[in-house]
């Protein structure tokens, strides 16, 4: 058997495919971390959420499918500003330790409503979207759409914080915080806004995923944990560094996965993270001070 | 009559009311029912167990109940966890004081389970995990499972593929290509290492083998693999949302074979595999216990008919589902068992319902071949053996999907129709 054939070719290109959804979930929760200095460890709860909205909205009650994506994505940066205003201002001042854990209480919160309200059963959109073929390779669609949507996201976000003036106080804040409401920023607005924004960065996330897995209560298990590694791997709060992290993590994953045991594509990329965590613990894209 | 008769009579009356007063009422029997209510296994199959379980229960408590005994049945939920499900089980032994445990689905939570109450020399009676290692060399004394265990899944789809190799694949045994895939707890590990050891012994050409973890997001690398190896059959074992996840990939990643064959959770739930693949989930196989409104009725004990038609009244009228699953079968068949059999045994003969009691009543248990609503019988190895506490009687069946209905195609004994074999022409993941 050959070691370099067109199947390694292929798991290489699902790979990046794979990063793309992966820097995807990444970035809002660089975003808000960034700039708020707080983790959302329930932000694939929110994701998870977005899924509901949107096959709601789609499966149920016949809303096409681009309104529906936008709704569900409006309905997300609602529930992030929701989640800023109820939970997280009111401990901004608190340890870290007492951040993390009311964002942990929100996602066993969000996780039990979910079953609560919708149940535990396996949900769809039952769309079937087009396999694409090239070369004797076979690619999914809906990766390459989130691909794509997340190259998208990184650079509209980019040109937001940069070219905007909104953009430029968020930045402001994030560098430094005790300064800037003495230059006439409101950082409780900039704060609402940047969740609202991490959250909506959440619901496109989910508009990408509802069309490749079924939503359940449980979902966020699949990809919280793994989000968060990519983001501390990147470099908390740095989007460009949470951005390259998942492409790396997402080539462990699926070479790893070709060439070894897939289990194995995981531990390889663990055991590369806790070495990052040594070497860089500011990650990947840090410079050594 | 007299008046003395009378008088006598009245008497007689009213000191057969003191007398019926005076004795204490039955004691009720406490049973922890433990099941997955939330969580990923809810769906995939736990909860229609739990739905089995608890119309047995309902039934029996209808009709008086065990031997005079009420049943109180205390429902906790598992939460698809490992160690909520030890949690809840300690819970219900130490502060509820039930008198034995119930239930289970996953096999990742039984096998903890059953050692822990084995060492506290409480009762557990497995109605729905399936894991041999649950049982293997542990020499439990208090755990008794009627239920089909791992390495018979593991089995039965082999020795399918091997008798359908020449006649329907035009291939020798030793030509045909099987690749085992598999959730990588014990219950996938288990039905995997089956398959392993009895393709292996049937000459079957294994081609590839490999687990993962069923919360993995991207099994984009398995399928990729899967091409590179050509099996003609895939033995897959998973739980939910795994096996859509994997079909799902197998689509987009153009993935063909001759023939799927699951090993019972998401693969028993063939309502649910419709709703999402529509057509494409035509032709599946799944190795289970068989459902039990698929047997004839007649092949079984007299009055077990009924049972079966009670429950899968019951079923649908709180799910309004078309299809039963074959683990609403197995939450039913098992409590069944234990109310109808087990336990009367233990009451009247062995003076109650404590665990010494409940042990020699499972272990004098003998129901032949016909005498279960799923048509094995019952009958436990015995203390010493490798699988001591496992049902010697239980067998599994390979069903195949057809058009949304589920048709038995093996064992040829009972089988309702011929196998599709290979996948007909134009289906998404045919050759």
């Amino acid at each position: 058997m050959e070691i370099f054939d067109i199947f390694l070719l292929e798991a290489i290109l699902n790979g990046i495919l794979l990063g793309g959804v992966l820097a995807l979930l990444a970035l809002g929760l660089n975003l808000v971390f960034g700039v708020i200095d707080v983790v959302w460890i329930c932000y694939a709860e929110l994701v998870m959420l977005g899924m509901y909205t949107v096959y709601w909205l789609f499966a149920q009650y016949g809303v096409p499918l681009i309104p529906a994506f936008l709704l569900g994505i409006l309905a997300v940066a609602a529930l992030g500003a929701l989640l800023h205003y109820l939970v997280i201002q009111p401990v901004l001042s608190s340890a870290p330790i007492n951040q993390l854990l009311v964002t942990g209480g929100v996602l066993f919160f969000l996780q039990a409503l979910a079953t609560l309200v919708f149940g535990v059963e396996f949900r769809n959109i039952g769309l079937r979207l087009p396999v694409l073929e090239f070369n004797e390779m076979y690619f999914s669609f809906a990766r390459v759409l989130a691909f794509v949507a997340a190259l998208a996201g990184m650079v509209a976000l980019y040109l937001f914080l940069t070219r905007t003036y909104l953009g430029t106080a968020i930045r402001a804040i994030s560098q430094d915080r005790a300064i800037m409401p003495l230059m006439g920023v409101n950082p409780k607005k900039i704060y609402l806004i940047t969740s609202a924004i991490g959250g909506g960065l959440a619901g496109l996330a989910a508009c990408l995923l509802v069309l490749q897995y079924d939503v359940h209560p449980a979902i966020g298990l699949s990809f919280g944990p793994i989000t968060f590694m990519i983001c501390v791997m990147g470099g908390l709060g740095n989007m460009v560094g949470g951005f390259v992290a998942a492409f790396i993590f997402s080539q462990f994953i699926s070479v790893g996965g070709f060439f070894f045991a897939i289990e194995w594509g995981y531990v390889v990329a663990f055991a590369f993270f806790i070495l990052m965590m040594f070497v860089k613990p500011q990650g990947i894209l840090s410079r050594r001070r | 009559m007299t008046l003395f008769q009378r008088l006598s009579g009245a008497c007689a009356g009213v000191f057969a009311a003191a007398f019926l007063l005076a004795v204490p009422a039955q004691a009720d029997i406490k049973i922890g029912v433990i099941f997955d209510y939330t969580g990923p296994f809810a769906a995939g199959g736990s909860q229609a167990a739990a739905i089995g379980t608890k119309s047995a229960i309902d039934i029996i408590n209808e009709r008086g109940g065990v031997e005079g005994h009420k049943i109180i049945a205390t429902y906790a939920d598992a939460q698809s966890k490992s160690e909520v499900a030890i949690n809840e089980m300690t819970r219900l032994l130490e502060q509820e004081k039930v008198d034995l445990i119930m239930g289970v689905f996953s096999s990742a939570h039984c096998v903890p389970m059953a050692q822990r109450v084995d060492q506290l020399q409480r009762f557990m009676w497995a109605n729905v995990c399936v894991a041999s290692s649950v049982f293997k060399d542990k020499n439990l004394k208090y755990v008794f499972r009627s239920q089909v265990h791992s390495d018979q899944f593991g089995e039965a789809s082999c020795v399918f593929a091997n008798e359908n190799a020449k006649s329907r694949l035009g291939k020798e045994p030793k030509d045909l290509r099987i690749a085992i895939i598999y959730e990588d707890g014990p219950y996938g590990a288990g039905v995997a290492s089956g398959n392993e050891a009895t393709c292996k012994e049937l000459g079957l050409n294994i081609v590839l083998k490999e687990g993962y973890a069923a919360t993995s997001p991207d099994l984009s690398s398995l399928v990729t693999k899967l091409k590179r190896a050509r099996p003609d059959v895939i033995l897959h074992t998973g739980y939910n949302p795994d096996i859509t996840l994997f079909l799902r990939q197998a689509r987009e990643l153009g993935l063909k074979w001759d023939a799927l064959i699951g090993h019972g959770a998401g693969y028993g739930q063939i309502d649910k595999l419709r709703e999402t693949f529509g057509k494409d989930a035509d032709f599946i196989y799944n190795v289970d216990p068989v459902a039990a409104q698929l047997l004839d009725p007649k092949t079984l004990a007299a009055g077990l008919g009924d049972v079966t038609a009670e429950m899968v009244k019951r079923y649908k009228a709180e799910t309004n589902a078309q299809e039963v699953p074959p683990h609403t079968s197995m939450g039913f068949n098992q409590t069944w068992i234990f109310l109808t059999d087990v336990l009367p045994r233990a009451i009247k003969k062995h003076g109650g319902f404590n665990p010494e009691a409940l042990r020699k009543a499972a272990l004098e248990t003998d129901i032949p071949v016909g005498g279960t609503i799923q048509g094995y019988g019952v009958k436990f190895f015995g203390p010493g053996t490798p699988m001591a506490g496992q049902n010697e009687r239980s067998s599994p069946v390979v069903m195949q999907y057809v058009d949304g209905a589920t048709k038995v195609v093996w064992p040829a004994a009972i089988k309702t129709v011929d196998p599709t074999l290979p996948l007909p022409k134009g289906h998404t993941y045919a050759k």
